[in-house]
């Protein structure tokens, strides 16, 4: 049985990591709220442009870009794994590192991983083909920096050093939830299913100016960096997200410890009390008698 | 009357979102184009300008910077996707002046290619914000 005093440093040294906790929950949450506008507004330009993309290259015949060319021969692969630099976000970490994982386990391409953020490199670097590892000047890259990287990654598609570039990041659900996902930036391969309903729904084609080929052409690298823009919004606001929920739960599990050992602590006063109280009574009465 | 919506979209921001319009300015690259209600479907790539909107007699007249980008036009819905854009009431003209004055001496100086074309795009967009923080008075 512990004492009370012991009992006593105890809760003070959880009393302080409740306050460390408290503030970290604090500053993820202001963290988020930015993040998280960050994102929502780009994700309309995004979507629309990738629609925009989608329905113009369905319609239009006889187009080739080097980013559409699906080279089925080619096995080699990159993945771009975009995680964090920090822990202590829960299980942010460690379940993109576990999609990861079981993408490799299934897929029976060459891949070589490139990272953004440590901790995932850190959990699982010694059991893959490591890449280049990406930093970045300020904690949260610039879109010109991520520019650069898109660069470095589709030169490589290009070149033909690679067959598919991928990239593995947390998408923001909300703000007490994410999923990791893998997806495929290059190609842009388009659905033939797509394709046809996509021929369907407009039965007309676009007057377009100056010409189909000059605008997608423009279009298609401007997607792929967005593309990979956007998984960066979207790992980051994530890991904000997660790390403000694990520390809102380790806000509450000080609070829970608090309470219970002050309540050990109580007691433990009121027994000794008690004893000393009989003691003196016990040592009256016998003068007494 | 309003009779179609326009929405600016930019990576950065979503500039405006479905504003009414009558009638609409775009800059393309082969130059201005008008939309009007039930204009055809259209995708059009744009240069650097301003895209004005008319609200007519019911919403205000919207002025907007746009570098580069692509303008789509489908069922009385436009869609103007942009590297960059800003409301008229946006821009800090002392700070654009002083963009234009710096891009304008860096020209000046004998330049790598690159730079060249940097800059001159810089002098473009600094040139198209005063262009447009004029036109409020």
């Amino acid at each position: 049985m512990a004492n009370i005093k012991e009992l006593k440093k105890k809760i003070k040294s959880t009393k302080g990591t409740l306050k460390i906790t408290q503030a970290m929950k604090l500053v993820s949450a202001a963290k988020l709220n930015k993040a998280q506008q960050a994102i929502q507004t780009t994700r309309p330009y995004a979507t629309e442009l990738e629609d925009t993309i989608k329905t113009v290259s369905a319609l239009v015949q006889n187009y080739e870009h080097e980013y559409l060319k699906e080279d089925v021969e080619n096995k080699k692969a990159a993945l771009l794994v975009i995680s964090a630099n920090k822990g202590l976000c829960g299980g942010y970490n460690s379940q993109l590192a576990k999609k990861v994982r079981q993408f490799l386990g299934e897929t029976d391409l060459d891949v070589k991983v490139y990272f953004i953020g440590k901790k995932v490199r850190d959990l699982i670097k010694t059991e893959v083909n490591e890449g280049k590892f990406y930093t970045f000047e300020k904690q949260d890259a610039s879109f010109l920096e991520i520019q650069e990287v898109g660069k470095e990654l589709a030169e490589l598609f290009k070149t033909g050093e690679v067959g598919k570039v991928l990239v593995a990041y947390n998408i923001f659900e909300s703000a007490i939830a994410f999923t990791p996902t893998v997806s495929q930036l290059l190609p842009m391969s388009l659905d033939e299913q797509v394709k046809a309903e996509l021929q369907e729904k407009f039965p007309f084609d676009f007057k377009y100016d100056p010409n189909p080929k000059e605008i997608l052409d423009t279009l298609i690298p401007e997607s792929f960096s967005t593309s990979l823009w956007t998984a960066q919004l979207d790992a980051n606001a994530a890991e904000h997200g997660s790390r403000m929920s694990a520390m809102d739960s380790a806000v509450r599990n000080c609070k829970d410890a608090i309470r219970s050992q002050t309540l050990t602590m109580n007691k433990l006063r009121q027994a000794a009390i008690t004893t000393e109280l009989i003691e003196v009574v016990s040592g009256a009465e016998s003068l007494n008698a | 009357m309003n009779n179609y919506t326009v929405d600016i979209l930019t990576p950065s921001k979503i500039v405006a979102k479905g504003i009414p319009a009558e009638s609409l300015l775009v800059p393309t690259v082969r130059g201005q184009i008008n939309v009007l209600k039930d204009h055809t479907h259209i995708v059009s790539k744009l240069g650097t300008g301003i895209v004005t909107v008319f609200g007519g007699e019911d919403d205000p007249d919207r002025y907007f910077s746009v570098t580069t980008g692509v303008c789509k036009v489908l069922d009385n819905k436009v869609i103007i996707l942009a590297n960059t854009s800003e409301e008229d009431h946006e821009i800090d003209v002392q700070r654009a002046k002083e963009a234009l004055k710096h891009a304008q001496e860096q020209l000046q100086s004998s330049l790598s290619d690159e730079e060249l074309t940097k800059y001159r795009r810089k002098v473009e967009r600094a040139q198209l914000r005063v262009q447009l923080a004029s036109y409020k008075g």
